[in-house]
């Protein structure tokens, strides 16, 4: 996306306060309503997926507390915090009969909400969620993004070819500090253990909600075998692969994704 | 002056490595047996330095062919026996880096006894890439550096009942230090600094503040520290809190000396090897300071010549003297070029010499350190006669 396309996208945000937090808020779109969590690149980096829902939900798309211009409260450290959070969220706007959609980290985050209290969510979407063990001993099954040459980070979280600005120097300040909050927040809740969360897959048959798991069969940072773990976990799940698509479902195949998730919501609806 | 002996303690077989020197550097490069020589080499270099009359100072890195100390106080502890007169620094102890402070401190202390009360105590911050190998995270990192400071510093004063402690990283049911420092309060404490910002807490602590390699910057990172020193304690900060290192290469002839100094030399090409992505993990830095390095790019953090242009990757002997990183020449000249580095950042009380760097041999590293302890070191209490405010003023 170019940076003028985002800043236009993050034209509609709004800030409110939810338990004393300052919450940069995207709310757009009509219909039922949908709780978007983004992945590790921002809400901004998931700007053309949220308005593709917009047109059959009302969309809250936050910057998770930390990212974007989210104020992250010093005592968060885990993303429990951050769960817990996005439950006050719902209440604060009284929302029920939620879908809840979260990619990459938001998927994370959305399956740790669900395993607490699922009472306002009627369905759930996982993009190529994190959160379960990321390795065993000497064996990653998962990517270190923190160690692989920045060159290559988009490579691997992508098919599509990146747009990012090969000098980076040269973006406006507010993009450059929105990158460099998105970056440490990424690091303060997945730095170690690496991107998961060692209780989380005894909780996930919690989950009771209907559940589809997206994943993109070229993804690179987590393969289709940890998504294959991920739906064993789940109580009432199952895993769609896309072709052609890498980790990032929402940069890669966002009307495929848009697609689907509508599908599935007005088929839960149905049933 | 004081002068302090340092040494990375390099493992030099491996510069010929390609690729980085630091964090990916697999330890199959490293034969033990030639570190068992090399090691040992660098301790009698220590030992030498205190017969000549200098003090000693150590650090540690991890993970690294440039660096084999791997923990100050081990080092230190051996020091601790096998010197008598040197002061022994540690600089230093990368504290937000342990999972342990408490160990921190009780290594300290007992260093402190072992030595005769000789110890000096840095507690760094460390370079960033030190958090790939230690795992602690890197966000918060300064949080929790002055977090197990507190602790660290709590311990080694306690006087009275053992204590417990509970803090955002840190708890502990009973603390007790046996045996407690021999130096009351504690040991002397340093940190590092590399600009007039950070200098500010070191002053307010009345702490020694040094800086590495910094050439012109340490005139504001010195300028920062007299600064908040003045407004915190009411007196100008004396020239023994402030401390510079440089490499110092010194020979009976200026052709001898360059040859050396071209050895040495090898410590700085080799420091910089190092991937990308290990240069700043995310959050070790602020938000605002992250943002300062996109926009000014990959020269912003080089050191600068005289006239102001960056330090080239490729720079010349005397390109690292106009810089401030070397002092290179006969007795002479290195007394000639530390007068005029001395000036220019408004006088130091403290010189931290690297005497031996790169792959500078043990027969050079031992004339150098034995000309400059005869034929420089002492005309350096010159430098010290000034008070410093008077010298400071006529600088500013």
């Amino acid at each position: 996306m170019s940076t003028e396309a985002a800043a236009d996208f993050l034209q509609a945000a709004q800030l409110v306060d939810i338990q004393g937090v300052k919450l940069e808020l995207i709310k757009k779109g009509q219909g039922t309503p949908l709780l978007f969590l983004h992945g590790m690149d921002g809400v901004e980096g998931c700007s053309r997926i949220i308005d593709l829902l917009a047109r059959d939900f009302t969309v809250y798309a936050p910057s998770h507390p930390g990212f974007g211009a989210s104020e992250l409260p010093r005592a968060y450290s885990t993303i429990d915090d951050l769960a817990y959070f996005y439950l006050d969220l719902l209440e604060h706007f009284d929302l029920r009969n939620v879908t809840v959609v979260g990619f990459s980290l938001g998927g994370w985050i959305a399956a740790e909400m669900l395993v607490k209290d699922a009472s306002r969510v009627s369905r759930l979407v996982l993009g190529a969620p994190l959160g379960l063990r990321t390795a065993e001993r000497r064996k990653s099954q998962v990517t270190d993004l923190f160690t692989l040459d920045p060159k290559e980070v988009d490579a691997t979280l992508q098919v599509t070819p990146t747009t990012k600005s090969p000098n980076p120097g040269a973006l406006p300040e507010p993009v450059l500090e929105r990158i460099a909050r998105n970056a440490e927040a990424v690091c303060l809740f997945g730095w170690s253990p690496y991107l998961y969360n060692p209780k989380l897959h005894l909780r996930l048959h919690r989950i009771k909600a209907p559940t589809v798991l997206l994943w993109g069969e070229d993804d690179r940072l987590a393969p289709l075998e940890y998504a294959k773990s991920f739906t064993a976990k789940l109580k009432q799940a199952q895993l769609e692969t896309l072709p052609a698509c890498g980790h990032r479902i929402y940069v890669d195949s966002p009307d495929v994704a848009a697609s689907r998730i509508v599908h599935f919501a007005t088929l839960a609806k149905a049933s | 002056m004081k002068v302090w002996q340092f040494s990375e303690q390099a493992y030099h077989p491996a510069f010929d490595v390609p690729g980085s020197m630091r964090v990916t550097l697999s330890s199959r490069h490293c034969d033990p047996a030639v570190a068992h020589t090399l090691l040992n080499r660098y301790l009698d270099e220590y030992v030498l330095a205190d017969e000549l009359g200098y003090n000693i100072m150590v650090n540690e890195h991890h993970a690294a062919a440039t660096c084999m100390s791997t923990s100050c106080m081990t080092t230190l502890a051996i020091l601790a026996r096998q010197t008598r007169q040197a002061r022994l620094l540690a600089l230093g102890i990368p504290i937000a880096n342990r999972s342990n402070p408490i160990r921190v401190a009780e290594e300290i202390a007992m260093v402190d006894v072992l030595s005769g009360g000789r110890l000096e105590v840095g507690m760094v911050k460390g370079a960033a890439y030190e958090v790939f190998m230690s795992n602690r995270l890197p966000a918060r990192f300064n949080d929790r550096f002055w977090e197990a400071h507190e602790l660290i510093v709590e311990a080694l004063r306690n006087t009275g009942d053992n204590f417990s402690w509970d803090s955002e990283n840190y708890q502990y049911r009973a603390i007790s230090l046996w045996p407690r420092p021999l130096q009351q309060p504690a040991p002397p404490i340093w940190m590092t600094s590399s600009s007039a910002f950070s200098s500010i807490e070191h002053a307010k602590y009345d702490y020694t503040c040094a800086t590495f390699l910094s050439g012109a910057v340490a005139r504001s990172v010195f300028d920062g520290y007299r600064k908040a020193y003045l407004e915190a304690h009411g007196r100008p900060a004396p020239d023994k809190r402030l401390a510079y290192l440089g490499v110092v290469a010194v020979a009976g002839d200026r052709k001898s000396a360059y040859e050396r100094a071209e050895h040495m030399k090898a410590y700085f090409t080799t420091a910089a090897r190092l991937e990308a992505q290990f240069r700043n993990p995310p959050g070790f830095n602020p938000v605002k300071a992250n943002v300062k390095m996109m926009q000014a790019g990959p020269n912003a953090v080089r050191p600068r010549l005289r006239n102001g242009a960056p330090l080239p990757s490729d720079a010349t002997i005397d390109q690292y003297i106009d810089a401030g990183l070397m002092f290179v020449g006969t007795p002479d000249d290195v007394f000639q070029q530390l007068g005029q580095f001395y000036s220019d950042v408004g006088g130091f009380g403290n010189l931290l010499m690297m005497g031996q760097a790169g792959t500078l041999s043990h027969e050079d590293t031992v004339d150098n350190l034995t000309l400059f302890a005869k034929q420089v070191m002492p005309r350096l209490q010159e430098l010290s006669m000034d008070a410093p405010e008077v010298r400071y003023e006529a600088f500013a």
